[in-house]
């Protein structure tokens, strides 16, 4: 049984939420390479004289990256790779500034 | 604390907890004895008996999330345990509403009118609420609105009580309906409601001759093993050499007895057992045990000539031109119960408080008073009933007021310092425990003289109701709540804001400044289309900068807006769960009152 005394909504009014920088990493990691399998293969399977000009332009970025079911898969290493490190160092700051701000957060 | 094998066991009261207790002492081959000042055994959930007639005292339905209680019922009487149906329903101004609420059969009770009229006072004490809560009225009325508190709480919780609302502490209910918590509400979300709430409302197990069937074959049992259940044996005094108890002595028709032993557990009341140690207990101990009270009540049993006045298990009077609080149809727990076909029995329960006016009528007039109200519920005419008696049963609840906590606490820090006593049951605790409850207490105490774990026996059954209806596991509770805590809390909008500004900044710095340092005759052509939405920016060494301004401005607003749309949502959705567990408490509010 939680020990302290005061309800949810005071929890929550006075409280600040911590996220998990691994988890929030993995899930947007994920995120991000899904979205970039789906629209890469996407334009693959639409086909055309020129396949995915404008996309092809993320392979000065993601090295190996192009419009193909191989690229694909490489760009799924790739973004999810950045996808992590976004997610992860978006909530390892916030995590940071957060405990600067929340006095509550000092004790625990 | 490891007691010998040998060493003798005294329990006082023969009810659930003590005769669970000894019974599981006998078991173990330990001497024991057991001391009831009754006739009978099976203390509050006694079965009266007249003329072949059986009356449960109270009504007890048998039913328990306790794995080991169950099994002890099982054990006990094996066949003779029965599942049967339940049908309890709430009389109010003429008409019956089905109990756990039923919305279409509530609504159709009321009547439309009244049904908007219950809707309209609800949303206006949620628009405009009691500022303070200091009365269970006032606390009923903030959750519910008024004329749901007139309707189902008002008339009921007084005759239960004995006290108006007005002057019933809002720390009571708060208190006694935990179901509210929104902490209870969000547990509850994450772990569905199994099928043990559709068990408890629809059906109950229960002995084919009343729970005192089960208490006597309990009873029998210890005697067979060894043991030895004294009836009509008072206790009287408590005699004790510092923190240790050495002997009682009980009183009854056949004189007077001491009983030495080595370990006492005692489910007589905590007052009286306080107040009847020798020597005494010190004058604020017996004060505060003096000042702890109780509600008692009678049941006018009635034996009606015809077989079925009506199918309920039970009803609730709510109406308050009659004193009756419940009736009981004995058939309906157990057709065994009745020994007649062509009869039914009826108890008629009427709250009250030992030695007031209703406790003190003669039983001649009590019947007469049960056959008239009965009459003018409409449940049976008064000529219909051909015989009658009264039973009553004293200490039935503990009251809790406002000051009961103060005075517990008190005599329990004194009670525990005994080495060789252990309080137990409904009322050795002071505690509104259920049957199922005081068993365990029972069962705890006796697993404390084994050595190893100590387990605390005033804290059983203190956890929320949503255990129960969830069918969670203590320890899975506890590891939710306490992850909830971390779960629910804000997002902080302006941390939240900076770390993507920071993160977004610097993505859009280094995006460019890759794309200046790869160099080539027109560089990063397409990233340069963002200049079309930020006015300076170029692909170029300082437009990095700018850039990167841009971003750490675009991602605080992205971040800072998700935060707040996310605490706002989470708002809204625990004020859903909250209002949510209300409608699920109105349905069966009166197992809390």
């Amino acid at each position: 049984m939680a020990t302290d005394a005061k309800d949810l909504e005071t929890l929550v009014m006075i409280r600040v939420v911590r996220l998990n920088a691994a988890v929030a990493g993995v899930v947007t990691g994920v995120l991000a390479g899904l979205a970039l399998f789906v629209a890469t293969n996407w334009l693959v399977l639409k086909g055309g004289p020129v396949v995915g000009p404008h996309l092809a332009l993320l392979g000065q970025y993601f090295i190996g990256y192009r419009v193909s079911f191989v690229g694909s898969l490489i760009g799924f290493v790739w973004a999810f790779v950045l996808g992590f490190l976004v997610g992860a160092a978006v909530v390892a700051i916030y995590n940071r500034l957060a405990a600067l701000r929340d006095p509550h957060a000092r004790g625990r | 604390m490891t007691v010998a094998p040998g060493a003798r066991h005294v329990v006082i009261g023969a009810g659930p907890a003590g005769l669970t207790a000894a019974r599981e002492l006998a078991r173990q081959g330990r001497p024991v004895v057991v001391l009831e000042q009754a006739g009978i055994v099976g203390g509050l959930a006694r079965t009266e008996s007249y003329k072949g007639f059986h009356f449960d005292m109270g009504g007890h339905r048998f039913f328990t999330k306790v794995d080991e209680v169950q099994k002890i019922w099982h054990e006990v009487l094996g066949a003779d345990f029965r599942r049967r149906p339940r049908l309890s329903r709430i009389y109010y101004d003429g008409r019956f509403f089905h109990y756990p609420l039923k919305p279409l059969n509530a609504l159709a009770g009321l009547g439309l009118w009244r049904a908007v009229l219950v809707m309209l006072s609800y949303l206006r004490w949620q628009l405009f609420p009691y500022k303070e809560e200091r009365t269970f009225e006032q606390w009923v009325t903030n959750r519910f609105g008024r004329r749901l508190f007139l309707t189902f709480f008002k008339a009921y919780t007084e005759k239960v009580w004995g006290i108006p609302c007005s002057e019933l502490r809002a720390e009571w209910a708060a208190q006694r309906i935990k179901d509210l918590s929104l902490r209870s509400a969000v547990v509850a979300m994450f772990i569905k409601p199994g099928k043990t709430i559709k068990t408890l409302i629809e059906e109950f197990d229960y002995p084919r001759l009343g729970p005192g069937m089960m208490w006597r074959a309990a009873a029998d049992e210890i005697r067979r093993l060894g043991g030895a259940v004294r009836l009509e044996a008072e206790v009287t005094a408590v005699r004790r050499s510092g923190w240790r108890v050495d002997s009682v002595v009980h009183a009854g028709p056949c004189g007077e007895a001491v009983v030495a032993g080595e370990q006492f557990l005692s489910s007589m009341p905590v007052t009286q057992l306080v107040l009847r140690l020798e020597p005494p207990a010190p004058d604020a101990v017996r004060e505060a045990a003096r000042r702890l009270t109780y509600r008692d009540f009678l049941t006018v049993c009635l034996i009606v000539d015809r077989p079925d006045p009506f199918p309920d298990n039970w009803i609730y009077v709510h109406s308050p031109e009659v004193k009756v609080g419940r009736i009981q149809n004995f058939r309906s727990w157990s057709p065994d119960m009745v020994p007649d076909p062509a009869k039914a029995s009826l108890g008629l329960e009427y709250f009250c408080s030992e030695g007031d006016a209703l406790w003190s009528l003669p039983d001649e007039a009590l019947i007469r008073l049960g056959k008239d109200e009965l009459e003018r519920i409409g449940l049976a005419r008064a000529t219909e009933i051909s015989d009658g008696c009264v039973f009553r049963v004293s200490k039935a609840y503990p009251v809790y007021d406002a000051d009961y906590r103060e005075h517990l606490d008190t005599v329990r820090a004194f009670v525990d310092r005994f080495e060789n006593l252990q309080t137990i049951g409904r009322n050795g605790l002071h505690r509104y425990n259920n049957q199922d409850h005081a068993m365990l207490t029972g069962l705890l105490a006796v697993r404390n003289l084994e050595g190893g774990v100590r387990h605390d026996l005033w804290s059983v059954n203190t956890e929320p109701e949503y255990h129960e209806e969830v069918g969670v596991s203590e320890a899975e509770a506890a590891v939710l709540e306490g992850r909830i805590t971390e779960i629910f809390p804000r997002v902080d909008g302006l941390a939240l804001g900076a770390a993507t500004g920071v993160v977004a900044g610097a993505l859009l710095w280094l995006a460019t400044l890759a794309l200046v340092w790869k160099g080539g005759p027109v560089v990063g052509p397409t990233l340069g289309l963002l200049a079309q939405f930020l006015p300076g920016y170029s692909v170029t060494a300082a437009g990095s900068i700018i850039g990167l301004a841009y971003g750490a401005l675009g991602g605080f607003v992205a971040g800072w807006s998700f935060a707040v749309i996310r605490n706002l949502t989470l708002l809204l959705s625990l004020s859903f769960l909250r209002r949510r567990a209300q409608r699920h408490l109105l349905k069966r509010f009166l197992e809390l009152v």
